[in-house]
């Protein structure tokens, strides 16, 4: 019976919808179709929001700052996290930095943020590299540091160059850890970025969040909602898929 | 590579931490500018000032009250629907979407929206940390109760445990602990961010509504002076959850 658990199913998922959609638009329209926006009227806001133009507008300044965001912390975050794994004690010094800055809300950090990037572009694309560089720093220097001695040893007994060592063995075993960092990165640069529109300058989807809140919108809160959601499972998911193909690379 | 010893890692972090905080004094000192990056010992002052005046207590204590009940309920709840995704594939497929849905949504975009059906006070406030943390600690006990420790089980019937109920709570539920205590240990993480976002965006209160309030009159050292705190209560936490996590690693 638990073998079976985990077999695909197409139509749980879709009764389950079906209840849970159904359910809410009865109980939204029968008390305060407003208020609680059941399906039907968050879908007329969809359409809406999307030809008015507000929706795509929004989601490209979300995009811009993303990505950017995200591209510039794999850039610095992977060379930086070998150099804090080759150099362990660089590492071991910088880590309780890293690990309290990590563990720290940003939300809190938002009045620091404004004081020294403003508010603008710069102070979003702050808030999304700055997280994302770290967890892919950290994970990437605890890939280098995790290689495995027994590997190393028998390189070395071949006698290869340093560098050799590093293209066929450092490497690829830090690749599994790379990736979870690129992952973990990926879920804080969404984060930092909807942050960044809530609290700095209200644009982009965290900004059409905001406005209907301030509007008393529910449903153009939902939408947004719902489409930030959707491409951070997208993302995240497809992140996933990578790390799981290069699962096995980690060895025992 | 070999590894370096504990004691000789911790020396090099103290020498670490004095050059860091010399060199932040003298750059703050250099810059002469309390607004932008106040010195260490301002921040220290303002700090000193938290705690006489008892402003500081007292929002620790808002923030850990709330923090407490979040995880309690996140934990009741999670425990529940973590069960029920572990035990029934109907019930696997029929919920699991949803909350592997919220788990990729950050708690902050969820915020305006509780605001406005729940309201900006503790109920509002408690619901931003079991929207946070409540996933986690579902999952880690769906995965925990889904390896069925079938020779644990077959030992507890032949003594007289019988029930399914009975079963769940001697035997599954003990054998799946450590996975329990990491889902919990990865909520308190997130459970924190819940709290500090609560605490910002609806009614001001606790240690983040004490940021929130000093960063609206820039008087930066004290913005720093109350998130200290709130950094070293995340890393508390999660490292006393850690520390239960290894003594109790049996299996």
């Amino acid at each position: 019976m638990l073998a079976n658990l985990k077999k695909p199913s197409l139509y749980l998922p879709l009764l389950s919808l079906v209840i849970v959609f159904g359910g809410w638009e009865l109980v939204g329209r029968s008390i305060n179709p407003l208020l609680f926006s059941p399906p039907s009227v968050v879908a007329a806001e969809f359409v809406e929001l999307y030809r008015s133009g507000v929706l795509i507008e929004a989601a490209q300044v979300t995009m811009r700052a993303l990505f950017l965001g995200y591209a510039m912390a794999v850039i610095v975050g992977v060379p930086f996290g070998v150099v804090m794994g080759a150099f362990d004690r660089f590492g071991d010094i910088l880590q309780p930095y890293l690990y309290a800055i990590f563990a720290t809300p940003r939300v809190v950090l938002v009045p620091l943020i404004v004081v020294w990037f403003g508010i603008g572009f710069e102070a979003r694309l702050f808030l999304v590299f700055f997280w994302s560089a770290i967890a892919i720093s950290a994970n990437t220097a605890q890939g280098v540091r995790h290689a495995r001695p027994d590997l190393v040893e028998v390189a070395r007994s071949f006698r290869v160059t340093r560098l050799q060592l590093a293209r066929h063995v450092l490497i690829p075993g830090a690749i599994p850890f790379v990736l979870a960092g690129l992952r973990i990165g990926a879920e804080r640069a969404i984060v930092g970025v909807i942050i960044g529109e809530m609290f700095l300058q209200i644009v982009g989807l965290g900004g059409v969040i905001q406005q209907g809140s301030s509007e008393l919108v529910p449903a153009q809160m939902l939408v947004a909602v719902v489409i930030i959601a959707s491409a951070g499972t997208l993302i995240v998911t497809a992140l996933d898929m990578l790390e799981r193909r290069f699962q096995n690379w980690k060895g025992a | 590579m070999k590894k370096r010893s504990k004691a000789q890692v911790r020396r090099d972090q103290i020498v670490g931490l004095v050059i860091f905080l010399s060199v932040w004094e003298i750059a703050a000192r250099l810059l002469g500018n309390k607004l932008v990056l106040p010195s260490v010992s301002q921040i220290l002052a303002a700090l000193g000032d938290l705690i006489a005046s008892g402003e500081l207590i007292t929002a620790m204590a808002e923030s850990i009250w709330l923090l407490i009940v979040g995880l309690i309920v996140s934990t009741i709840l999670g425990f529940v629907l973590g069960a029920l995704v572990a035990r029934s594939r109907t019930a696997y497929w029929m919920l699991n979407p949803y909350f592997s849905a919220l788990f990729a949504t950050p708690t902050i975009a969820l915020v305006p929206l509780v605001l406005v059906w729940f309201g900006f006070g503790f109920p509002g406030r408690v619901i931003v940390v079991v929207l946070a943390a409540v996933v986690p600690i579902m999952f880690s006990v769906a995965s925990g109760l889904r390896d069925d420790p079938k020779d644990l089980v077959d030992v507890a019937r032949s003594f007289g445990v019988t029930g399914e109920l009975q079963l769940l709570y001697r035997v599954r539920v003990r054998a799946a602990l450590p996975v329990l205590l990491a889902g919990l240990r990865l909520a308190a993480g997130r459970g924190v961010v819940g709290m500090a976002v609560a605490e910002t965006y609806l009614r001001l209160g606790g240690i983040g509504g004490l940021i929130k309030s000093y960063g609206s009159m820039f008087q930066t050292d004290y913005v720093f002076a109350s998130i200290l705190p709130l950094s070293l209560l995340g890393i508390a936490i999660v490292s006393v959850i850690g520390r239960i996590e290894r003594r109790l690693h049996w299996t």
